[in-house]
């Protein structure tokens, strides 16, 4: 376990030296690709600027609404497709239909309803994150064994109850699959919508860096996009493997 | 009181009918313990989910108390075969045990108590805060059986309970099942496929002809009401009683009535 963390880190620093390298031996122009060490000292120069801090809360603002929006529908309309067949079998055409619609191609619609604001890149992030979510409920939904709800029937539970005692419970490994996939994607859409539509954030520093020549600094943000991701998706798992202690995925082997 | 009326069930699939079960009449008494008996794939299964308002039948009737059965009733418990999957591994045994028990508004303080005595009564005082994939499957048997004792119903199906759990285990169980019945005044309909186990438990067994299924026979256990595995076993009379069941069984198989009394 222990080796294996050293070897990942072994690899990243490898990766860092290579950048470092490649332009001080003039083997890539430096001003397409900085040296490892100016990059590092345009972030911590972005480290200490108010309109740094202010882009990624702007970033994560977005995202997590979005997160949230896509995951509260996903999960409800998710339930209750998948617990009615005939609307499960009325909807797959058109779920299929729908989701594989790129996020991005609907950045002109977004643009001409709210604008360079916060909704566009809401209406992006939660398009694209809700069907992560809305798959995942409804193959949870159809994973409910017959016998627990034969058991939950024959207990004469409400269709609440058997809601929330056993479809709930079933489907709630599929739920957190959904969110962490849905939380990777509405970063990837934040981001495109700030740089592409111009929404304040992360992307928008990104571009405004590119057009200005700071090179450095765009490479800095796009590092800080990618440890936001990686930090996205481990507080996902670490969440996940809390709330699912009873599930074969997370209790290992037992011995019976 | 169980009352079973010319039950016919017949499943429909893509066009093909299958007539699983033909016309089942039987009625049990309260109180009693009865076995039902058949070679496998009968419909025994079938049945059951009948009875319990699970499945609707073609035709015929299911009484209990008087009440038609159109929905699982009232005061019915049940016992599945699968015990790995009619537990909700996300639950403690505990919440197992007392969930039912919430859902028919038991009071809290009652709700304990209940708890705390079926699974006394099971065996298994102390494993409460143990989840169900913890424990030996014997052990889950008796989560699920201590959760239907703990609905204090008044009749108890068991859909072949003891057909996944290991030979001791399983005599150790179907003792547990005798003292319950016993000791509760519950009516027990038993489900098997084990003739041995139908003859030692019950007080009638009746037999159940293969598909498409119709009563075959039926017997009335008089072994003495207190019975142990190692003397009961060894009567003559179980011995007897065994082999008039297993003979109605092979005929069922071969689809006549046996002519041996």
């Amino acid at each position: 376990m222990r080796s294996k963390a050293l070897l990942g880190l072994s690899g990243l620093a490898g990766l860092l030296l290579v950048i470092e390298l490649l332009p001080r031996l003039g083997l890539v122009d430096d001003s397409y690709l900085p040296p490892t060490s100016e990059i590092a000292a345009a972030l911590a120069d972005e480290l200490g600027t108010t309109a740094f801090w202010q882009a990624v809360g702007d970033t994560l603002t977005g995202w997590a609404i979005g997160l949230l929006i896509a995951v509260v529908a996903g999960v409800l309309i998710g339930i209750v497709v998948g617990a009615v067949p005939v609307l499960r079998a009325a909807t797959a055409s058109t779920i299929e239909f729908l989701r594989p619609i790129p996020s991005v191609a609907l950045i002109p619609l977004a643009v001409l309803l709210y604008g360079t604001g916060l909704g566009s890149v809401l209406l992006l992030v939660v398009y694209a994150s809700f069907w992560q979510v809305l798959v995942q409920v409804l193959y949870g939904v159809a994973d409910v064994d017959p016998i627990a709800d034969e058991t939950a029937r024959s207990f004469r539970f409400s269709t609440w109850a058997r809601i929330r005692n056993v479809l709930w419970p079933t489907a709630l490994p599929y739920v957190f699959t959904g969110i962490r996939l849905a939380a990777s994607v509405a970063l990837v859409l934040a981001v495109t919508a700030e740089l592409v539509i111009g929404a304040p954030g992360l992307g928008k520093l990104i571009a405004v860096a590119q057009t200005s020549g700071a090179v450095p600094d765009m490479y800095a943000l796009i590092a800080v996009t990618g440890l936001l991701g990686v930090a996205i998706n481990l507080a996902a798992r670490v969440f996940e493997r809390r709330s699912l202690s009873w599930h074969q995925s997370v209790r290992g082997e037992v011995p019976a | 009181m169980l009352e079973v009326q010319g039950l016919r069930k017949v499943y429909s699939t893509g066009g093909r009918e299958v007539e699983a079960l033909r016309d089942l009449t039987f009625t049990i008494d309260n109180g009693d313990l009865v076995c039902l008996v058949g070679p496998s794939g009968c419909g025994k299964t079938t049945l059951l989910r009948c009875i319990a308002g699970l499945l609707t039948q073609t035709s015929g009737t299911v009484k209990l108390d008087g009440h038609e059965v159109s929905g699982p009733p009232p005061g019915l418990a049940m016992v599945f075969q699968e015990y790995g999957r009619s537990l909700f591994p996300w639950m403690t045994v505990r919440d197992n045990v007392s969930l039912p028990l919430k859902q028919k508004r038991v009071p809290r303080q009652r709700r304990d108590e209940l708890v705390d005595q079926a699974l006394e009564a099971v065996g298994l005082a102390g494993t409460e805060s143990a989840h169900p994939w913890q424990l030996s499957g014997g052990m889950q048997q008796r989560v699920a059986i201590a959760r239907a004792v703990a609905y204090e119903p008044s009749t108890l199906l068991m859909d072949e309970p003891f057909a996944a759990v290991d030979a001791q285990t399983r005599a150790d169980l179907e003792d547990l099942v005798r003292a319950l019945w016993q000791r509760l005044k519950v009516t027990v309909l038993f489900i098997t496929h084990d003739i041995d186990e139908a003859v030692y438990l019950g007080r009638r067994v009746i037999m159940l002809s293969s598909s498409p299924t119709v009563v075959q026979d039926e017997i009335t256990v008089d072994l003495p009401a207190e019975r142990d595995q190692l003397h009961t076993r060894a009567d003559p009379r179980f011995t007897e009683l065994r082999t008039h069941v297993y003979e109605q069984i092979q005929a069922a198989k071969r689809g006549r009535p046996a002519s041996i009394g």
